[in-house]
């Protein structure tokens, strides 16, 4: 298998990708792509919830925060696993400085991360201030792990 | 990709009561905050929210729930979280804010 290089396809691996506007009409959208994706993949109904609300808080958080005017999602179909990439080219951040929820006393905002933390088997965040985001999730099927 | 939202006040039971019906979302979310805010500034009363036709909630969604029960819960009334399916009760359950809602159902 090819690694990535400069958004080149991956060999072996069917990619779907969009370029979509950092509004939050469009978070409706990725919502029915990735649910027609992992549904044709074999995932059950509770795991396609759980990849639909992982993926629009993803999405939400890039309308959010990037301050960018559009972002990319980049949605990757292997044989075991499903995976999606959010990235932005916004104006980032550190990735050390997100406070853990303190979920006995919860706030309006800063459940979004840890929704798909706990969603999803596999999650990465990279991020640099002036450069942008990127989300990395993972879902396997089954037990394809 | 819409969000219905009715929100009444039961002058009998002196409480409001909000249907929410389609998705809850980053989009969805602005339009309930505005109606509910109002709702609780002119009257706070206990919020019974009954989600039983809301397919999809998430983080924006609950983020305006929290916000009108720290309203609301100071002035000792509260938000009860009633009917909810499946997935929408598994976003409440894995925040732990089935223990900062009363829910029913």
């Amino acid at each position: 298998m090819l690694t990535i290089e400069n958004n080149t396809l991956v060999q072996g691996v069917d990619q779907v990708k969009m370029a979509l506007p950092c509004k939050g009409e469009y978070v409706g959208v990725v919502r029915l792509t990735i649910s027609a994706i992992a549904n044709r993949m074999g995932f059950n109904v509770e795991e396609i919830e759980d990849i639909k609300v992982a993926v629009s808080e993803g999405c939400t958080n890039a309308i959010k925060h990037s301050q960018d005017e559009i972002f990319d999602l980049d949605i990757r179909v292997y044989n075991n696993k499903l995976e999606i990439i959010i990235k932005d080219s916004g104006k980032g951040f550190e990735v050390e400085k997100i406070p853990q929820p303190d979920l006995e006393n919860p706030k309006e905002n800063g459940l979004g991360l840890f929704i798909i933390k706990t969603l999803m088997d596999e999650v990465s965040l990279d991020s640099k201030v002036g450069e942008g985001s990127q989300l990395t999730m993972v879902k396997f099927l089954g037990d394809g792990k | 990709m819409a969000l219905n939202i009715d929100v009444d006040f039961d002058e009998q039971g002196k409480k409001w009561d909000v249907d929410l019906a389609g998705e809850l979302d980053v989009y969805t979310a602005a339009q309930l905050k505005v109606e509910l805010t109002t709702a609780i500034e002119n009257n706070p009363a206990n919020m019974y929210i009954n989600l039983q036709n809301l397919d999809y909630i998430d983080s924006t969604g609950l983020g305006v729930l929290i916000g009108k029960v720290k309203k609301l819960k100071p002035q000792g009334y509260d938000v009860f979280i009633c009917n909810p399916k499946a997935n929408v009760k598994k976003i409440f359950n894995i925040t732990g804010l089935d223990k900062i809602f009363s829910m029913e159902g």
